[in-house]
């Protein structure tokens, strides 16, 4: 019993990202983060585990630099930490295998992630592992709790607040959550510093990280916003009216 | 935008992962707890509960003190602390530096097993808060001529006297009070409900008004004869916790700069004047060069002399010219910051004045500029200069 914690080290929210050569120049990145709706997952893991429901475990996949976001997990209270260490890009394909197999192996049976990555923003690694490994999927969950051997998930739906009830082994993306996340200690940062990390490469797991079906051919700066146009004057009234009509379109 | 601490010299490449993890703890918390709410707190001169509650729960009190609960850090990880927490607002830095610095560290080195057992663990969490009684309204730079006075009356000792600038006085559950026993300084703990004692708040400040400063007032004060510190006698006592504090504040200094730095830097960029960014005239850059020039030296006397305090290799004369080094250089800081955003500056919607205001306490507490000067000027000279006696 116990939950597999996926988590992604991405640039900070906030992090200035400059593109240098038509590539995003990771060096010029001041600062990694675990991307935030992982961080929610994490949160909810872990007051799971405080519930008695067994061990966290938290998985990352990615360069050297991506060990941080373990051991951060591991100040918050993350039991066992596995670093796929890959310096390859992949694609989406190659991540879900990578981080099924992971999970696998830890035999555990609810797996909780974020339902989007920050900066890629595709949303297809939760959906993708649970079709990998035959578990189920609730998507855009704010909370779980576990009783009796079932799952209860609740999520924002159309029209009000949903509750999923899930048997069986299941993967769960998560939206913003109701929690507050906790912050880590002294003690917390101490006793991570203890916790070893297990680092596989993806050929331990059996699958290579080579010939990954996407390639990026080069990043570039979205085009820069264009400065408003000023009005001054109840003069300008006809001539606002035409460009609200004519060129924003929201008349 | 991400807060940028300017590091220059990458001091962050001289840090353990373990130093590196609290300093994000703590600027983390400061983001999230402090930046919003400080100019409110300011306003209406408080400390809010929660802060005191939330630096108990990050376990960062009493920092690089050993056993009873206490963290055990380095000196480093200490200065660190300090270094973020002052970014955020001076009075939230003097919180923890007197709960840390001046009421456990006393405790901790100079008082009995059971005083340890009996305060320490409940300090750590923040559940006790401590303060430390030295300054009088007659009695600053020159401790050593105190008047508040203990008498032994067999079976209780009996305190008179007054205490003045006591930052956590009127929140503390305990005092560290420096009274004079037959002439001779010792230290008392006195706890709030001790009959005869009072802890009235300070009103009127300019400076440090998120924090609480006040009056200790002793008048026929009963306390137990179990309250004294058994094993420190004289001036060694408080200033031994003045050292500790005195440290932590060299780095506390580099916060406030760095805050003040970054918030003039980003000012220039966006603010356009002439039809072009203010960062790009000569005398602007000349400012946030001199700026940059004087945090990096400032961290970087900050960080030789953590490792000295963690090695032990440590003089009080080193730690002097720490603190008056790095807070002169904050305060010009905060002034120039201020020149920077103009009229602007004056607003609490930046953080300038703000510290600027408290720079002027933080200059004047542990050691007025002038006091450190002389320490240095003893040091090298072998002649004290502080009085006209010989």
């Amino acid at each position: 019993m116990g939950v597999a914690v996926l988590l992604k080290q991405v640039p900070d929210t906030t992090a200035k990202i400059s593109i240098s050569g038509g590539r995003v120049d990771e060096g010029s990145i001041t600062k990694w983060s675990i991307s935030p709706y992982d961080e929610y997952a994490l949160e909810n893991a872990i007051q799971l585990k405080e519930a008695g429901f067994g061990d966290v475990v938290a998985i990352t996949c990615g360069p050297a630099r991506a060990a941080k976001c373990l051991t951060e997990a591991a100040a918050v209270g993350a039991d066992r930490l596995i670093h796929i260490l890959t310096d390859s890009y992949l694609d989406s394909i190659q991540v879900q295998s990578l981080l099924s197999a992971a999970v696998k192996e830890t035999g555990f049976e609810v797996v909780m992630c974020g339902k989007q990555a920050a900066d890629t923003n595709s949303g297809s690694t939760g959906p993708g592992l649970a079709s990998t490994l035959g578990f189920s999927c609730v998507g855009g969950v704010t909370g779980v709790s576990i009783d009796g051997g079932l799952a209860y998930a609740t999520r924002l739906g159309p029209s009000g607040l949903e509750k999923v009830e899930v048997g069986g082994p299941c993967v769960f993306t998560f939206d913003k959550g109701d929690s507050e996340l906790r912050r880590p200690n002294v003690r917390g940062i101490m006793m991570a510093k203890k916790k070893p990390i297990d680092s596989l490469l993806p050929n331990d797991l059996g699958i290579g990280d080579s010939n990954s079906m996407v390639v990026i051919k080069d990043h570039s700066s979205p085009p820069e916003k264009q400065p408003g146009q000023k009005f001054v004057g109840s003069e300008s009234v006809p001539e606002v009216v035409e460009k609200l009509r004519g060129e924003a379109n929201v008349i | 935008m991400a807060y940028e601490a300017l590091d220059f010299y990458d001091i962050d490449s001289l840090l353990t992962e373990e130093e590196r993890m609290v300093r994000d703890m703590v600027r983390d918390w400061v983001e999230d707890r402090v930046l919003p709410n400080i100019e409110d707190a300011c306003r209406d001169g408080v400390f809010p509960d929660e802060w005191r509650v939330e630096i108990g729960e990050m376990g960062i009190l009493g920092a690089p003190l050993k056993g009873y609960g206490c963290p055990g850090l380095s000196y480093i990880a200490y200065g660190l602390i300090c270094q973020e927490l002052e970014r955020g607002d001076s009075g939230v830095r003097s919180f923890a530096s007197v709960q840390g610095s001046l009421a456990m560290y006393p405790i901790w080195d100079f008082g009995s097993e059971e005083q340890k057992e009996k305060y320490l663990p409940g300090m750590a969490k923040g559940e006790l808060v401590g303060c430390f009684g030295l300054t009088e309204p007659d009695y600053g730079s020159n401790p050593g001529d105190m008047i508040t006075r203990a008498e032994d009356k067999g079976d209780h000792f009996l305190l008179n006297g007054a205490k003045m600038w006591i930052t956590n006085g009127t929140i503390a559950d305990l005092a560290v009070v420096w009274a004079k026993l037959e002439g001779e300084i010792r230290g008392f703990i006195v706890e709030k409900g001790d009959e005869g004692f009072s802890a009235p708040e300070m009103k009127g400040k300019h400076s440090l008004k998120a924090s609480v400063t006040s009056e200790l007032v002793f008048q026929d004060c009963k306390i137990p004869k179990d309250r004294i510190l058994p094993s420190v006698k004289g001036l060694r006592g408080p200033f031994s916790c003045l050292n500790n504090a005195r440290y932590g504040i060299s780095w506390g200094a580099v916060g406030a700069a760095q805050s003040c730095f970054n918030s003039a830097r980003e000012y220039a960029l966006s603010r356009i004047q002439f039809g072009h960014p203010i960062a790009s005239f000569q005398l602007v850059q000349n400012k946030l060069s001199w700026m940059l020039r004087e945090i990096t030296k400032g961290q970087l006397l900050a960080f030789h002399i953590g490792k000295k305090k963690d090695d032990g290799s440590w003089i009080p004369e080193q730690i002097s010219l720490a603190k008056m080094n790095n807070v002169d250089m904050a305060l010009e800081i905060a002034r120039m910051s201020r020149d920077i955003h103009g009229a602007n500056g004056i607003l609490d919607e930046y953080p300038v004045m703000r510290h600027m205001a408290n720079l002027e306490s933080v200059k004047t507490y542990e050691g007025t500029h002038d006091i450190h000067n002389l320490i240095l000027g003893r040091h090298i000279t072998g002649i004290q200069s502080f009085t006209r006696e010989p």
